[in-house]
Formats: C-alpha cells, sequence, structure tokens
C-alpha cells in the first residue's frame, strides 16, 4: 500500500507537504535572487524599500561583465565541440568495442567526473605554468574539455547502448559505405543522447568555477571568475542582476531542451 | 546479434576495436593523468626528498581540524540530505505525473543555476541583518540574530541544498523499481504502515540510499565553493585549505600532500560505490 499513491491516507498529505516544503526550500534562493535584483537598496534589505533596474544599468555599464561572459560563451562552445566530438568516437569503441580492459578505460575516461576538482585544478595549473599554457585560452579550453568529456560520454553511451547495431549493418547491406551507415543511420538514431551531451558539456564548462579561479588571468576571466571576485569583495546587488540573468538563461535552456527532445524524439 | 556471427555477410567489419577511443585516452592521460600524477610527486619531493609534508599533516593541531571539519559536514550533510530526499523521492516515484513533473523542473532548475548564484543567495540570505534572522526575530522565536554564516551551520545549510537534488533524483529510480506488490502483499498480511515501511520499503531502497549517500558523501568531501564562501576563515575544509596552501602560500610541497589524501580517500570511496552499485547504475543518474 505504501506505494499506491490513491491508498495511502493520511501519510498522503503528510509526504505532499513535505515534497511542497523541500520545493519551496530549492527554489527560495532563485526566485529570492530574481527579486532581489529589482530591490532599490544596496544593503540588500529585503523586501525591498523599492523596485528599480539601477543594478542592471551598473551591470551593462561595466564592459568587464559583458567581456567575461562572452570569454566563458567562447570557451563553453569550443570545449563542448570538442568533448561532444571526442566523447562520440570513445562511446563507439566503449559501447561496441571488444578489447581487453574496456571498463577500465571506460572508468578512466569518466575519472574527472569524480576527482575533487580542486586537485585536478592546482594539477594543471602547475603543468600549464610549465608548459605555457598558464592563462591562455588553449588551456582553458583544454581542461574544461577534461571535465566536460564524462557528461559527454555518459548520454552518448547510453543513447548508443539502446540502439540495434543490425539496423547500422543492414545499410550497409543495403551497399552503404560503414561511414555513410554511421553518420546516416547510426547517428540519427542517437541524436538525442548527443543533443544531452552537448548541453551538459557547455553547462561543465559554463558554470565551472574552481579550474577558472587558478587559470584566469587579469586579461583572461570567465563569468564565474568575475563573479567570485565581486563576491570576494562585498554582496553588491550588481552581481544579483548577473546571477538572475544566469536564472534566465538557465530557464530558456531548460525550455528549449525540453522543446528539443519533444521534436527530436517523435 | 552476436550469435548470427556465422552468418555476418563478409562485407561487414568485427567489432570496434580501441580505435575510436584513443583521442579521447591521449586528452585523459596527456591533461589529466600527467598533470596529477606530476602533482602527487611533489608532495615527496619539495622542498626535499622525504615524508615531512605528510609528517606536517598529520602532526598538527591545525591540519587535523581541517581533517575534522571536513569529515564532520560531509556527515552531516550526507545524513540531512538522505532524510529529506527519501519522503521527495518516494512521492515523485508513485505521483500523477502532472504534480511530479512540476517538482522536477524545480529540481533541475536549482540543479542547472550557476552554483555561485545559489552560493551568492544563501550568503544573503544568512547574514546577520538577513531575511532568515529577521523573520524569526519578528515572529518572536528569537532576540539575538542567529550566527548562521561565516561558521559550519552555514556550510550544512548551503552544502544540503546543493546535494539534495544528487541524492533525489536516484533514489527516484530506485523506488520506482519497487513492485508495489510487495507492499500490498505486507499489508493483506496484516503490516502496519510503519512496518511495511520499516520492515519492506527501506529495505528495499538501501541500495539506492547507499549508492546516494555515498556520492554525496565523496562530493561533499572535495567540494571548494559552497565551504569556502559560506564558512570562512576560520572554517577551513580541506578543498580550501590546498586551495590555500597553492594560491597564497605557495606552499606546493604541502598542498600536493593534501591534495593526495584527498585523492586517496575519495578514490577508495568511489571504488567501494563501484562495488556496491556497478559502474552503469551510478552514472546512468545523469
Amino acid at each position: 500500500m505504501l506505494l499506491d499513491y490513491d491508498r495511502l491516507g493520511w501519510l498522503r498529505a503528510a509526504l505532499l507537504g513535505f515534497t511542497g516544503l523541500v520545493a519551496a526550500f530549492l527554489l527560495l534562493p532563485v526566485v529570492f535572487i530574481v527579486l532581489l535584483s529589482f530591490g532599490s537598496s544596496r544593503w540588500l534589505a529585503f523586501p525591498p524599500p523599492g523596485w528599480t533596474l539601477k543594478w542592471y544599468e551598473e551591470l551593462f555599464a561595466d564592459p568587464a561583465w559583458l567581456e567575461a561572459a562572452l570569454t566563458s560563451a567562447r570557451i563553453a562552445t569550443m570545449a563542448a565541440i570538442l568533448a561532444v566530438a571526442i566523447g562520440l568516437l570513445a562511446s563507439f569503441a566503449l559501447v561496441r568495442g571488444q578489447f581487453r580492459g574496456r571498463n577500465t578505460l571506460r572508468g578512466l575516461l569518466l575519472t574527472p567526473m569524480v576527482l575533487p576538482v580542486v586537485v585536478f585544478a592546482i594539477a594543471i595549473y602547475a603543468f600549464f605554468l610549465r608548459i605555457g599554457l598558464g592563462g591562455t585560452t588553449a588551456g582553458f579550453v583544454i581542461a574544461h574539455t577534461v571535465l566536460a568529456l564524462p557528461f559527454a560520454i555518459i548520454p552518448i553511451t547510453a543513447a548508443l547502448e539502446g540502439f540495434d547495431k543490425s539496423v547500422e549493418d543492414a545499410a550497409i547491406v543495403c551497399g552503404a559505405s560503414p561511414f555513410e551507415a554511421k553518420l546516416r543511420v547510426t547517428l540519427p538514431a542517437i541524436k538525442i543522447g548527443i543533443f544531452s551531451a552537448a548541453i551538459f558539456a557547455f553547462l561543465a564548462s559554463w558554470d565551472e568555477v574552481v579550474v577558472a579561479i587558478f587559470m584566469a588571468s587579469p586579461t583572461l576571466q570567465t563569468l564565474p571568475v568575475k563573479i567570485w571576485g565581486s563576491l570576494r569583495q562585498d554582496l553588491s546587488p550588481v552581481i544579483a542582476a548577473a546571477s538572475s540573468l544566469l536564472v534566465l538563461l538557465t530557464l530558456s535552456l531548460m525550455i528549449v531542451t525540453a522543446l528539443i527532445r519533444r521534436k527530436l524524439s517523435k | 546479434m552476436s550469435g548470427n556471427l556465422l552468418h555476418r555477410p563478409p562485407i561487414l567489419r568485427g567489432p570496434d576495436g580501441i580505435g575510436g577511443a584513443l583521442p579521447a585516452l591521449i586528452l585523459i592521460i596527456l591533461f589529466f593523468v600527467v598533470p596529477v600524477v606530476a602533482l602527487l610527486l611533489r608532495s615527496v619531493t619539495e622542498p626535499v626528498p622525504g615524508l615531512q609534508n605528510y609528517a606536517t599533516l598529520f602532526g598538527h593541531g591545525t591540519y587535523a581540524r581541517v581533517f575534522f571539519n571536513t569529515f564532520l559536514v560531509a556527515t552531516v550533510v550526507t545524513a540531512v540530505t538522505v532524510i529529506v530526499a527519501f519522503p521527495v523521492a518516494w512521492m515523485l516515484a508513485i505521483m500523477p505525473p502532472a504534480l511530479g513533473s512540476i517538482v522536477f523542473g524545480i529540481i533541475i532548475l536549482s540543479m542547472w543555476t550557476n552554483l555561485l548564484t545559489r552560493t551568492y543567495a544563501w550568503m544573503v540570505l544568512l547574514q546577520r541583518t538577513g531575511v532568515i534572522n529577521r523573520t524569526l526575530m519578528d515572529i518572536g522565536l528569537i532576540s539575538e540574530p542567529l550566527p548562521l554564516i561565516n561558521n559550519l551551520t552555514g556550510v550544512t545549510i548551503g552544502m544540503v541544498y546543493i546535494m539534495l537534488p544528487f541524492m533525489i533524483l536516484p533514489l527516484v529510480g530506485t523506488l520506482c523499481a519497487i513492485d508495489p506488490m510487495t507492499l500490498r502483499a505486507a499489508a493483506l498480511c496484516g503490516a502496519s504502515p510503519f512496518d511495511a515501511f520499516r520492515r519492506i520499503l527501506l529495505p528495499l531502497s538501501l541500495p539506492g540510499i547507499a549508492a546516494g549517500g555515498l556520492m554525496v558523501f565523496v562530493m561533499s568531501l572535495g567540494y571548494f565553493v559552497t565551504p569556502t564562501l559560506l564558512g570562512g576563515t576560520s572554517n577551513m575544509m580541506l578543498a580550501g585549505m590546498i586551495a590555500q596552501m597553492i594560491q597564497s602560500l605557495l606552499n606546493w610541497g604541502l598542498g600536493s600532500a593534501a591534495a593526495f589524501i584527498l585523492l586517496l580517500v575519495t578514490m577508495a570511496l568511489y571504488a567501494l560505490q563501484l562495488r556496491l552499485v556497478g559502474a552503469k547504475r551510478m552514472t546512468g543518474g545523469i
């Protein structure tokens, strides 16, 4: 009975109430930040004494914010493209390959996801200092591709495991070249996995703070580094304005993802 | 399909080899394995060869305190997260889909919102003059503001917030896989709801609780951003201490020794997790 929604009785009301509270707890900071960004108090009094757009004006008046956002977008796009391309190739070997140590290889390629980022951050920071990639865009992209790779591999291998290889074989028997069969039969069939991989890989780089803090130079800052730097100085409402725009971006990304998934799965 | 190997038309190639994985393998070895190993070597070579960095780490009260803080926070965060996540996952597993998708949407929104944004919100909410203290004082529950930030209380609240989705989502999977029939059978045989929970639902969901809990614990141990911003300088956790040793003190030997300890503990727990649930199920969560 405990797993029958309609027969839980009073327990259902209690559990639903608790779930509602937890949902409110999860929503609270997100809503709070957006409200705060329109509040007129510099000291973040809440509820605000009045409403204003001046924090957004201040945000857009400072070119450093926009520049940081563009840097982040550039790095995240390159890292996502690389991670998906490399991850796609690797996924074929991981799912269909027959060689010794396949599971070990899978574990190795997914390790960047489990190793505490701070360990990787100082390791790659020291390494790039030595080989001259410190504080460069290339260095950022490489480090973020490493971190994004597991997020690309997991959805693609999952999609590939659900795809019947004999369909691809059928295309080859019907005269397609192996490459053509992969390109025109297999890839379209696993496009939802590839699409999820691209989103996850992009977010892994876009939101990444720790490696970025170490890698950043005065001339090369990503958005999280800029927010981090401001946070360490004060809790200025300008950060709330920047954060609200990030929430807006997350929401649009969620909606676009849902729409594309629906379209792709038709 | 492999059963048909004998009838494979000659035009079809055999199974894929390791070739496709080579770019990924090169990337990971060159820019992940090599840098990490090089870093760990520095822990036994700087400033002079030997194990003195580890002796320092284990011999000083200051560092012992950081280790203690780290394990304490990770344990409390894991316990609270499990207790809060279970009822939510339970409801999500059996809720009507329309209602469930709203709750799922909120969980995903929270999870996908920039980490710094969420932490910033908690910094403002928890401060002395923040909304939470003001509300509690207005309704007369407290007369003095509670110290909710720059201490381990703040870190715990912020971390539970971050970790909840990582616990709820895998648990929903576990609970969905339990056949409702087993619980109906228990009720028919006269088990009270409490007995059915304690002797059937809880044991059956234990693998999910263990897997999610271990993941939350491991992530909490190495977390950097939230503890650093909500904990203040006097309540450092391990990851924050490592960053400080490298960034401000430039003590690479000591910093990489601490990093090695963190890596060792993390990898040991990760291996335990793999044995417990298998690689597939663990990574299937995303």
